[in-house]
C-alpha cells in the first residue's frame, strides 16, 4: 500500500491510511486513501459540522426562503461575509440571516417559545416570503426541542406559509458531509411530490448539485434555456423552494456535484424512476460532452452542438493565452470535496498545470476514487488532513498555488504560496467556457502578481533599485515564452465583462413550441 | 492476456478513470448496472450494431455509450484494424478490469451500505 505518513503527524499513526502517493503501476485496488471517518483525536481537522453542510453548503443557496437556525447566533456565523453562492432575486437569502440566539436559560428551561416567536416575527418581517427552512443545531438538538411540532403549529396559525425541518445538528456526521445527506434524504421525505408543477416544455431537468457559486448556476441555465430545456428546479443554487418540491416530475436528473446531492438523485431514481446523469460543468472539453449528452437524451444535440461550436471559437483562445504561461506550474489541488474530481484532469489538460496533491476535507472514499484516477502519478492524495500536515506537503511539494478555502488559503498566505478560494471563488463564476477562461485568469494573476517578489523586500535594509521600474506580471510570464507564442495574433488575453452575470438575466431565448402545442396548430 | 491485449485495455481504461464519472455511482449494485449497460452499448456501437434505448433509463446509458464510443474511436485509432469478435474480447476484458477496479477489488468501504 503506498500510504503516507507525515512526519508530524508520527504521533497520531492512525493518519497513515489517511493519505497516499499515486505510484508508477497503482491503481484504486492499492491507493485509496480512508475516508468519511470521524476525525481522530489529536488531529486539528478543517472539517465543518453536519449543521454547517447542512445549512450552509445546500439549504441556504434556495433562494425565497428564510433560512433559521434554532441554535446560538454564532452557528451562523457563515453568512454574506463568506458565502458566495449568488440569487437572481437581489440575494435575499444571503443578504438576512436568522438566529434564535439560544442562550443558557434556554438550554435550562427549553427553547420552544423562543423558537415560535422567532418564525412568527420573521414572517411578520418579511410578508412577501413565506417560506421557510429551519435548522436544528447541537444546542437544540441536545436539549430535545420539538422543531417539526412547533413547524406544523406555525402551519396551522399562517395557512399560506411552508416550513421544512432539517434536523442536522453539528454532530451528526463526521463532517459536513453527514449534513448534506441528511437534507437530501428529509427534503425527499418532506417536500419532493408535495407540489405539481407547470411543465412547459418537452424536455425537461432537475439541475442538481449545483449551488450558483458567484453565477455558476445562472451560466449552465443559459445553455440549458438556449436548448429548450426547462429547468424544473435546481438542487439548490439561486432554486425555488416550490420549484424543488415539483422536483419528482423531470424527465431527467442533471447531477453535477455527487458528493452532497447524489442522494437525492439515487432516491429520485428508486422512487419516481428518474435517472441521473452524471455531468462536468468545468473546462471546455466536459463542458462540450456533458451539453452533448443531455442533447442527445432529448434528440436535440443539434442545439447542443450550435452551442458547443459558438461557445468553443469565442473562448478556446483565450484559454490557450493561459494556457501557454500556466503550463508546467504546480498545484495542490486542496478543496472541500467534489473540485478535487471536477477539477483533476481537466485543468492538467486544459491550461497545462500538474497537480501534485489533491486533498479533500469530508469527501468520501468515493471522491477519492474519482481525484486519484483524475490525477496524474506521484499525486500525493490525503484525506481531512490537519493544518501541520497541508504546511509539510507545501513545504516538500512546493507548489506554485493552492486551490483552496480561505481558511487554510491565509495560512498559504503567510508562508508565500499564493492561493485561489476554490469554494466560493475569486473572480467567478468558473462554470462554463468563459468562466473557466476566468478562472485561467484568476490563477494567471495569482502566481504572477508581482507582490510575491517585492514582499521580499525589506526597505530598512535591501537596497531597491530606482534605474528600472516594476516588473509586471506580462514581464514575468513572458520570460521564456518564445517569439511564436508571445507575438500571437490569434491568442489573447480574456476579453470578457467584468460582471458577466448581468446580461444573463435580461436575456431572452428562442421559443420552442412543445410537442403538444406544435400538434395543435 | 498478452502484452498488446493488456496495453490496450489499460488504454480504454484509463480514458474512462480521466474523462468519465458513470463509473463511480455510489453503491456496488448501482455500478454493476452502470458498468454492464455502458460497456454493453459501448461494445454494441463499436460493432456497428443497432442500440435500442426505449426507456429513459436505457437512454440514460446510451448517451455516456455513445460519448464513449466515438472517443475510443478518434483517439484509438489502432480499434478500426480488430475483427468485430476481437473487439468483443477486448471490451470483455475492460469491463471484468473496470469491475476489478470500481467494485470487486475496490476499498471503498461505502460500496456495500444497504441505503443511500
Ligand atoms: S458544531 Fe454545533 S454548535 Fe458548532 S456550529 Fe455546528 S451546530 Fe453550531
Amino acid at each position: 500500500m503506498p500510504y503516507h505518513l507525515f512526519k508530524c503527524s508520527e504521533s497520531i499513526p492512525e493518519r497513515e491510511k489517511h493519505a497516499v502517493i499515486k505510484g508508477e503501476g497503482e491503481d484504486l485496488t492499492s491507493a485509496l486513501p480512508l475516508g468519511y471517518l470521524n476525525t481522530i483525536p489529536g488531529s486539528i481537522s478543517e472539517r465543518g459540522c453536519a449543521y454547517c453542510g447542512a445549512k450552509h453548503v445546500i439549504g441556504t443557496p434556495m433562494k425565497d426562503v428564510i433560512h433559521m437556525s434554532h441554535g446560538p447566533v454564532g452557528c451562523t456565523y457563515d453568512t454574506w461575509q463568506t458565502k458566495r453562492y449568488i440569487s437572481d432575486n437581489d440575494n435575499f437569502q444571503l443578504k438576512y440571516t436568522y438566529a434564535t440566539d439560544m442562550k443558557e436559560q434556554h438550554i435550562v428551561f427549553g427553547a420552544e417559545k423562543l423558537l415560535k416567536k422567532n418564525i412568527l416575527e420573521a414572517f411578520a418581517a418579511f410578508p412577501e416570503m413565506k417560506r421557510m427552512t429551519l435548522y436544528q443545531t447541537c444546542a437544540s438538538a441536545l436539549i430535545g426541542d420539538d422543531i417539526n411540532a412547533i413547524a406544523e403549529e406555525v402551519m396551522e396559525e399562517l395557512p399560506d406559509v411552508d416550513i421544512f425541518v432539517c434536523n442536522s445538528p453539528g454532530f451528526g456526521g463526521p463532517s459536513q458531509s453527514g449534513g448534506h445527506h441528511k437534507i437530501n434524504i428529509a427534503w425527499i421525505n418532506q417536500k419532493v411530490g408535495t407540489v405539481e408543477p407547470e411543465i412547459t416544455s418537452d424536455y425537461v431537468i432537475n439541475y442538481v448539485g449545483e449551488y450558483n457559486i458567484q453565477g455558476d448556476q445562472e451560466v449552465m441555465q443559459d445553455f440549458f434555456k438556449r436548448m429548450g430545456i426547462q429547468i424544473l428546479s435546481t438542487f439548490t443554487g439561486n432554486g425555488s423552494y416550490d420549484d424543488l418540491r415539483g422536483m419528482h416530475r423531470a424527465q431527467l436528473n442533471v447531477l453535477e456535484c455527487a458528493r452532497s446531492a447524489e442522494y437525492i438523485c439515487n432516491e429520485l431514481r428508486v422512487r419516481y424512476g428518474i435517472p441521473r446523469l452524471d455531468i462536468d460543468g468545468f473546462g471546455h472539453e466536459a463542458m462540450a460532452s456533458s451539453l452533448r449528452k443531455v442533447g442527445m437524451f432529448f434528440g436535440i444535440e443539434d442545439r447542443a452542438e450550435a452551442i458547443i461550436a459558438e461557445e468553443s471559437a469565442r473562448w478556446k483562445p483565450e484559454l490557450d493565452w493561459y494556457k501557454a504561461r500556466l503550463t508546467d506550474k504546480k498545484v495542490c489541488l486542496w478543496p472541500g470535496g467534489s473540485k478535487l474530481w471536477h477539477w483533476a484532469n481537466v485543468i492538467h489538460e486544459e491550461m497545462g498545470v500538474n497537480v501534485v496533491s489533491v486533498y479533500t476535507k469530508f469527501g468520501h472514499q468515493q471522491d477519492m476514487e474519482k481525484g486519484v484516477s483524475r490525477c496524474e502519478v506521484g499525486a500525493l492524495a490525503i484525506d481531512d488532513p490537519n493544518e501541520l500536515e497541508g504546511m509539510e506537503a507545501i513545504e516538500t511539494l512546493e507548489p506554485d498555488i493552492i486551490f483552496t478555502g480561505k481558511r487554510p488559503g491565509e495560512v498559504a498566505k503567510k508562508v508565500r504560496v499564493p492561493y485561489l478560494n476554490a469554494h466560493a471563488y475569486h473572480n467567478g463564476p468558473y462554470k462554463g467556457w468563459e468562466g473557466w477562461v476566468r478562472f485561467a485568469r484568476d490563477i494567471y494573476n495569482g502566481i504572477y502578481s508581482p507582490i510575491h517578489k517585492l514582499s521580499l523586500l525589506d526597505i530598512s535594509k535591501d537596497e531597491i533599485r530606482t534605474d528600472v521600474g516594476f516588473e509586471t506580471q506580462r514581464l514575468l510570464s513572458d520570460v521564456n515564452l518564445s517569439d511564436e507564442i508571445k507575438n500571437s495574433t490569434t491568442l489573447r488575453e480574456y476579453t470578457g465583462k467584468y460582471d458577466c452575470i448581468k446580461d444573463l438575466r435580461d436575456k431572452t431565448y428562442p421559443e420552442y413550441l412543445t410537442k403538444k402545442v406544435s400538434e395543435a396548430v | 492476456m498478452d502484452e498488446l491485449t493488456k496495453d490496450r485495455v489499460e488504454q480504454l481504461i484509463d480514458y474512462i478513470m480521466k474523462k468519465c464519472l458513470w463509473q463511480f455511482h455510489s453503491r456496488t449494485w448501482d455500478r454493476e448496472r452502470q458498468n454492464e449497460n455502458i460497456l454493453g452499448m459501448t461494445t454494441q456501437l463499436l460493432c456497428d450494431e443497432t442500440v435500442t434505448a426505449e426507456s429513459i433509463e436505457d437512454k440514460c446509458y446510451w448517451v455516456d455509450a455513445v460519448c464513449l464510443a466515438d472517443a475510443y474511436k478518434e483517439r484509438y485509432t489502432w480499434l478500426a484494424d480488430l475483427e468485430k469478435p476481437e473487439i468483443k474480447s477486448l471490451m470483455q476484458d475492460v469491463k471484468n478490469r473496470l469491475d476489478h477496479l470500481t467494485i470487486t477489488g475496490s476499498l471503498n468501504e461505502e460500496l456495500n451500505d444497504p441505503l443511500y
